[in-house]
């Protein structure tokens, strides 16, 4: 039996059918749930994805209505009982916006923020890489990636700008940052940051390990045909149309119910 | 009854107009009919000056399944898995009301565009816009607002935009131009009609959205009028207001109903409210099945109690879309908007709602609480009206031409920096060019964005436009073929097949003869071109009136969107250089014409004639590039166009930056002889660099094309371009490339 997956669709979530696509590509077994669903499916889940977009128009400021819709409820739930959870982009705002990433308040408050962009608080739409930050060890999610491990992904947000006040952001950098803004070789450095994001942060995750919240979109580039602007990598279609770059982030996902 | 002619009503009708729908209707006609008429018989709605000359152009093919005259062209991408698939595109301007509130006016061209694709039954998968703005301050605000909505309203509902360029011109201060393109998916047996379909008669019909308010109304005859400053306030409340949240939903809600439609093989028709509002769409969805229309205007979901029955007949608020279906479906169909979706929730007072029936007699008919408000013959609303407008041809430079020369070292950074050279990240960094999770080539790597719109299909679409300025001002009949071939080489640029075009045709005023002829000798260009090329036109939109209150007219705009068709997907390239030691290819002779060039701006001939275009030439051109790429002796091409071959393999070379490779192209005696060095490096003769990885299966492969390529350069090892004996660091060509627009949205700084 394959694991089976919930992703979550908001009004107004925009990228579910790419990010099922790509979980489907590793062996899981995906529903997309509406947030209103009222039947059990998302109860008997083994993970949750929260994928991009706008859920509830971001009214107030992104992901903030969404952390209080009643699905996030079971998402809650599910994260306590130590059920794996991925949110990107729009789904990584709701779980910093639900207190569960980086989730260093008791209270599951909010300790940090994915702020608007620097400069101008413009969404802007970029292509990057991003460095893996911690010992993979530390997360059932990331296990599988090597260390430092560089993964392609699309920068597609007006609000990625972590922000936190200073002391959280030292425990950040020192347990919960997974994932820093990074050249192609790996290299972390400022002029990789697209969005004025402190740390660098492109990714956080809780202390349990099986929260994880990414702003850019691996799911973007997790195809071989993705990469045309680059090089002429493929010679068929068939190996066009394989997994590829950004898929790895959910291959490890996946891994995590082995 | 009111009288019109004592000006109670703000109609654009003109007297001789009037007394025509009076004649038509043997009296005098009610409010609601004043207002239906004044909206269907626009210039905007009716084509009444333009639609003689637009059957000029070829609309027909094999790969063509609907042509122009529904919401949306329809043509054939291939076969996956047993299924035909299809393109849907569509083309249009948000012109007038982008100069008035850019951001709405521009967010709501996306909108309505989105639908025009929706409503034939397909999945929306990309969104691009051709964007003209002026170089004043205060068109730099505007600039802002535009692209600020395009990017709020596209992003938030999840459509990449995959294309569209950008020119600056202070010709265009008083008038931007917005035009917007979308693409859909759909199997070419799930194809929805926007005509009532035969046997409908007594059928519902549906409206299905926003709840219709004040906003629009009067929107129609607004966008056929000339802008006035004075007017500019009171045109406001003539511009829609968009609601891109409720859009997402309410795409994914009629997604749902096309399944069960499918399900149930069931035949209906879609079409999305625009021009003229409620009464509009369903006068022309059933006028068009040959039925009439019973329409209950108090059964209208409204934003505010009490609106009079004109705003409600003809109000073009946004988001709105119109079903007709069988009335044994109704109940389904309104389930799946109102509870499924929870439109409701979604958006106040947002729902479907039958509001009227479709009738055997060809009357439109509307009421208003049991009063009837209106009640005429539905092909004399719909018919339209014809103006036969006297114009003048204009008598464009055609000689004249001489050797120029240019000093590469000094021109080439400031041709790369030139408001039309440089590049355009800063602003479609804005919009979201990878949602969907499909797109192969996304936005500004490529001449043309490519996506792969069927999941674990080969299949990829591209899209590529043409449309300059500085030749439209020129020769509006070249500008025009050239811009038919510009768009056809873009797609073929990347490895696409050109299978169809769309034009949006931006031009002054139709009164004024010079201008009107202006439009005339464009659309026999188009046409020209797009015979020589063998594609048919398969959707399109005209906007005149494109003038300033002091009568001067934008250049000339024939804008033209061409669909690249990909059967497999490991076919296509960017043109971003790949491989140290293959070897540089011309295609496209190079000629002395500068007139329209970006180099005349620096070594004068601006206004000499444009270069000459052989359609034959570039038709046998892009089938040899098809050739190259399907058997990869070829691994990129570039499109040669503002700037000409000296910027075309400098942004080859920017693309390849991370790979450390630089180009070298020999000195311009041995592959331009008898052309002056500015022709040479700078002109803007069409044609195509490309980057050769087998050298003679290229050459043989020429041959059998009757294409005559020129090896012009090679590439090499080190981030230099070298042409003739100039030799530049790649990295601060790129920055002087790259530095111009990036204060785009800080008004402090000097317009490029």
């Amino acid at each position: 039996m394959k694991p089976k997956i919930v992703v979550y669709v908001f009004p107004g979530t925009n990228s579910e059918d790419e990010t099922k696509r790509a979980l489907e590509a590793c062996e899981l077994d995906v529903a997309l749930v509406r947030s209103d669903d009222k039947t059990s499916t998302a109860k008997n889940a083994d993970g949750f994805v929260l994928p991009g977009g706008f859920a509830h128009e971001d009214r107030v400021r992104a992901g903030a209505v969404a952390a209080h819709d009643r699905a996030m409820d079971v998402v809650v739930e599910a994260a306590e009982k130590g059920k794996p959870v991925l949110g990107i982009c729009n789904g990584a705002q709701v779980l910093l916006e639900s207190g569960l990433v980086p989730g260093t308040s008791k209270a599951r408050r909010p300790s940090a923020a994915f702020a608007p962009n620097i400069p101008g608080g413009r969404f802007r739409c970029v292509h990057t890489y991003v460095r893996l930050m911690i010992d993979p060890s530390r997360s059932p999610l990331l296990s599988a990636l090597p260390k430092a491990a560089v993964i392609p992904a699309w920068v597609a947000h007006g609000e990625g700008r972590l922000a936190a006040a200073l002391d959280e952001l030292a425990r950040i950098e020192r347990d919960h940052l997974a994932f820093a803004y990074s050249a192609a070789d790996g290299d972390v450095n400022p002029d990789a940051v697209p969005n004025g994001s402190a740390l660098g942060a492109a990714g956080l995750i809780n202390e349990a390990g099986n929260v994880l919240a990414i702003m850019p979109h691996p799911e973007r580039d997790a195809w071989a045909f993705m990469h045309r602007y680059d090089l002429i990598a493929a010679r068929t279609s068939q190996e066009a149309l394989r997994p590829s770059g950004g898929i790895a982030l959910f291959q490890s996902f996946a891994k995590a119910f082995a | 009854m009111l009288d019109v002619n004592e000006q109670p009503l703000q109609l654009a009708l003109s007297p001789d107009e009037r007394e025509r729908v009076k004649r038509g209707l043997g009296r005098e006609p009610s409010i609601v009919e004043w207002f239906a008429f004044d909206a269907q018989w626009s210039e905007h709605c009716s084509y009444k000056s333009s639609r003689p000359f637009l059957r000029r152009l070829p609309t027909t093919g094999d790969a063509v399944i609907i042509g122009p005259g529904e919401d949306s062209g329809v043509v054939r991408l291939g076969q996956h898995a047993g299924k035909t698939y299809a393109v849907v595109v569509a083309h249009e301007s948000h012109n007038h009301p982008s100069q008035v509130v850019p951001f709405e006016g521009a967010a709501t061209g996306i909108g309505g565009i989105v639908r025009d694709v929706l409503c034939m039954g397909a999945h929306l998968i990309g969104v691009a816009d051709p964007l003209r703005f002026g170089t004043s301050r205060e068109s730099r605000y505007i600039a802002q607002g535009v692209v600020d909505g395009i990017a709020s309203y596209g992003n938030a509902i999840g459509v990449p935009n995959v294309g569209g360029d950008v020119y600056f011109d202070a010709r265009f201060d008083d008038n931007v131009l917005v035009n917007v393109v979308a693409l859909g998916i759909v199997e070419e047996s799930g194809v929805i009609h926007s005509r009532a379909p035969r046997g409908s008669a007594g059928w519902d019909i549906v409206l299905v959205g926003k709840a219709t308010d004040r906003s629009g109304f009067g929107g129609a005859s607004f966008s056929s009028l000339q802008l006035d400053a004075a007017d500019a306030e009171a045109n406001k409340g003539a511009v829609q207001v968009p609601d891109a949240f409720l859009k997402s939903v309410l795409m994914r809600a009629s997604y749902r109903v096309f399944d069960v439609l499918r399900e149930e093989g069931l035949e209906v028709a879609f079409k999305d409210l625009g021009a003229g509002g409620v009464m509009g769409c369903t006068a022309e969805i059933v006028a068009s099945g040959g039925l009439g229309a019973r329409i209950e205007l108090d059964k209208v979901p409204l934003a505010e109690a009490n609106l009079p029955p004109p705003v409600i007949a003809v109000g073009e608020t946004q988001e709105r879309m119109c079903w007709v279906v069988p009335p044994s479906f109704t109940p389904r169909l309104l389930a799946i908007y109102n509870q499924e979706f929870d439109l409701p929730g979604v958006a106040r007072g947002a729902q479907a709602a039958r509001i009227g029936t479709v009738t055997e007699e060809k009357r439109y008919v509307a009421t208003h609480h049991a009063q009837t408000v209106m009640d005429v013959d539905i092909e004399f609303l719909t018919g339209g009206i014809l103006h036969e407008r006297p114009y003048e041809l204009p008598t464009p430079p055609r000689q004249g031409s001489i050797a120029r020369h240019a000093d590469l070292k000094d021109l080439l950074p400031r041709v790369l920096a030139d408001r039309d050279v440089c590049s355009r990240s800063a602003i479609f960094e804005r919009y979201d060019g990878v949602v969907r999770g499909t797109t192969a080539i996304p936005r500004g790597y490529a001449d043309a964005g490519v996506v792969a719109p069927v999941p674990g299909a080969p299949l990829g679409v591209a899209l590529g436009l043409g449309g300059n300025p500085r030749y439209g001002a020129l020769d509006p009949n070249r500008a025009a073929v050239q811009a038919v071939v510009e768009s056809a080489r873009n797609v073929a640029a990347v490895g696409a097949r050109p299978v169809a075009l769309t034009d949006c045709l931006n031009f002054g005023d139709a009164d004024d003869p010079r201008q009107f002829g202006e439009f005339v000798t464009a659309i026999d260009g188009l046409a020209q071109a797009a015979t020589a090329l063998s594609l048919p036109f398969v959707s399109g939109n005209v906007s005149l009136y494109n003038t300033s209150a002091g009568g001067k007219a934008v250049p000339a705009s024939p804008i033209v969107a061409c669909i690249g068709s990909i059967a497999d997907i490991s076919k296509i390239a960017s043109p971003a250089l790949k491989a140290r030691g293959s070897s540089l290819y011309l295609l496209g002779a190079r000629q002395d014409a500068l007139g329209g060039s970006v180099v005349a701006r620096f070594v004068g001939g601006e206004q000499e004639p444009l270069p000459e275009i052989d359609p034959d030439q570039v038709h046998s051109e892009i089938a040899l590039l098809l050739d190259a790429y399907a058997t990869y002796a070829i691994l990129g091409a570039h499109d040669i166009s503002d700037g000409g071959l000296a910027v075309a393999v400098c942004e080859m070379t920017f693309g390849a930056r991370r790979r450390g490779l630089g180009a070298r192209v020999y000195s311009c005696n041995l592959w331009a002889k008898g052309i002056g060095t500015a022709g040479a490096w700078f002109g803007e003769a069409g044609g195509f660099v490309l980057e050769v990885a087998d050298v003679a299966a290229f050459e043989e492969l020429a041959k059998t094309h009757g294409v005559v390529p020129l090896r012009i350069g090679e590439v090499t090892e080190t981030a230099c371009v070298v042409l003739g004996d100039a030799e530049f660091d790649a990295v601060s060509l790129c920055e002087a490339w790259s530095a111009p627009l990036r204060g785009f949205y800080d008004l402090s700084e000097e317009a490029p």
